[in-house]
């Protein structure tokens, strides 16, 4: 009865994960908006005297924030979403499931997704990393029961974590703005854009009578959750503002990936 | 003849910057004598895990001890002030020597409780360092941290050489910077509000971690 219940729970709550992106797209006058933004982080002056190696260069990119109290008010929502909704559905998950078993959910998900970073390393000239993921999903899927074992990351093989996201800042497109999504979380123009189009390489998009395949990614977002409970209250235990704490912690991380 | 002049004293210069190159190696002894930046991270690290793996402290009674402990080991190593500098940004130049002064304990206690804490919950990771870059009294030393479910994190330290020793002014995690997480945070709450106002914040923050 209680499994039942947090199975609907977390497929209603995919199913606004994925709808979210698809209805936000068409919203008119986020234009209008975005020319009365105001910057995340404005240019600071005082970093000029300061010239150790790369340290500032990061951040002369500066992500604007024109949604601000929008996204503000998302940010609310979800912080609720997680206290009341995630965190015990995955709670419970956790004691009900060994950790081992967790991690080998994670790693089935991840060798599943591997279209997704395949593409996306082709997509960025690539070859190389194309080809170890290949050899990774390979090796994962025949010798790793179908992706539960990752023994290529065990025997040193690294992850191309690419995304559409990604192909698309080498390809020269800023970010355009933050988006705080409800349920989704952090994001820009361009991630919204890109996070779309990774889900049309995404096999769970097939799978089944839905696109959004409720029940898997369900699983997956629970499961991921329950491996990381303690990373959101951390960050927002340390922050004066965990809602720009987030914002600069997201684009941050971003910009790393994008670079590499 | 003050036009002359002043190309001789162009030469003289010219012939002392020449000198000052020529010896430059033989004069300054190598100031690495205390061990590079990576060394010395991994030393810190060391002694932190040592603490936290000792027997004799594992007992929950001991945990207070256990965490003034970690934190001198920290402080240590830790150059608060360069850090506080670089978080508060410009906006560290229009304060008294007593703001900052302050700043720096107040900030310095919420990085240490909240940190602190995260560490006692230590089980098992790791951390191995993969290399040093130096760039004369700058460097950044990577690391990666191994956590209990084999995740890997990249971690970068910046450090900052002082005297001989090279001590962190910024944590860098999966390509999120400690400091320029503040600083944003620290420019978003000053340009609507006083600076008197995030002080009261911080001491707010910190009493809530008691």
């Amino acid at each position: 009865m209680g499994k039942w219940k947090c199975g609907i729970l977390a497929g209603a709550l995919i199913f606004l994960l994925n709808a979210a992106p698809a209805l936000g797209q068409g919203e008119p006058g986020l234009g209008e908006i975005a020319l009365s933004a105001r910057t995340a982080g404005e240019p600071d002056e005082f970093y000029d005297d300061y010239d150790d190696n790369d340290w500032y260069e990061e951040y002369h990119e500066y992500l604007p924030d024109p949604l601000e109290p929008i996204n503000r008010a998302f940010f609310v929502f979800n912080d609720r979403l997680y206290f009341w909704v995630l965190k015990p559905v995955a709670t419970g998950y956790k004691t009900v499931v060994p950790e081992k078993a967790r991690i080998s959910v994670r790693n089935f998900f991840t060798n599943l997704a591997f279209p997704v970073r395949f593409v996306n390393c082709l997509l960025q000239g690539k070859v190389e990393g194309a080809a170890e993921e290949l050899g990774s999903f390979l090796l994962n899927s025949i010798g790793g029961m179908g992706g539960f074992f990752d023994i290529a990351g065990a025997a040193g093989v690294r992850k191309y974590d690419e995304d559409f996201d990604q192909s698309l800042a080498v390809y020269g497109f800023g970010p355009g703005f933050y988006i705080h999504w409800p349920v989704l979380g952090p994001s820009t123009l361009r991630g919204t854009v890109g996070k779309t189009g990774d889900l049309f390489l995404d096999p769970l998009s097939y799978y089944g009578e839905y696109w959004y395949a409720p029940w898997s990614r369900g699983l997956n977002v629970v499961n991921d959750t329950s491996l990381r409970i303690g990373d959101y209250e951390a960050l927002k235990r340390a922050a004066l503002d965990p809602y720009v704490a987030l914002r600069d912690a997201y684009y941050q991380n971003r910009l790393k990936k994008i670079e590499e | 003849m003050k036009h002359l002049s002043f190309k001789g004293e162009l030469m003289r210069e010219r012939f002392l910057v020449l000198c000052v190159f020529l010896f430059f190696p033989v004069v300054l002894p190598c100031p690495a004598s205390a061990g590079g930046p990576l060394d010395q991270a991994s030393e810190t690290t060391d002694k932190i895990l040592a603490i936290l793996t000792d027997p004799e402290m594992k007992d929950a009674s001991k945990a207070q001890e256990r965490k003034a402990l970690i934190g001198k080991v920290v402080d240590e190593r830790f150059d608060w002030e360069e850090l506080s500098r670089r978080s508060l940004g410009r906006h560290w130049t229009s304060r008294t020597e007593e703001e900052r002064r302050a700043f720096i304990t107040l900030f310095r206690e919420l990085l240490e409780r909240t940190y602190l804490d995260r560490v006692e919950e230590y089980s098992g990771e790791k951390i191995s360092y993969v290399g040093e870059k130096v760039d004369g009294d700058f460097a950044t030393v990577e690391a990666k941290f191994l956590t209990a479910q084999r995740t890997e994190i990249p971690l970068l330290y910046r450090m900052r050489l002082k005297g001989d020793a090279w001590m962190v002014y910024d944590i860098v995690i999966e390509g999120v910077s400690l400091v320029g997480n503040y600083r944003n945070q620290f420019q978003s709450i000053l340009s609507r509000r006083p600076y008197e106002e995030l002080v009261r914040m911080l001491q707010e923050k910190v009493a809530e971690e008691q």
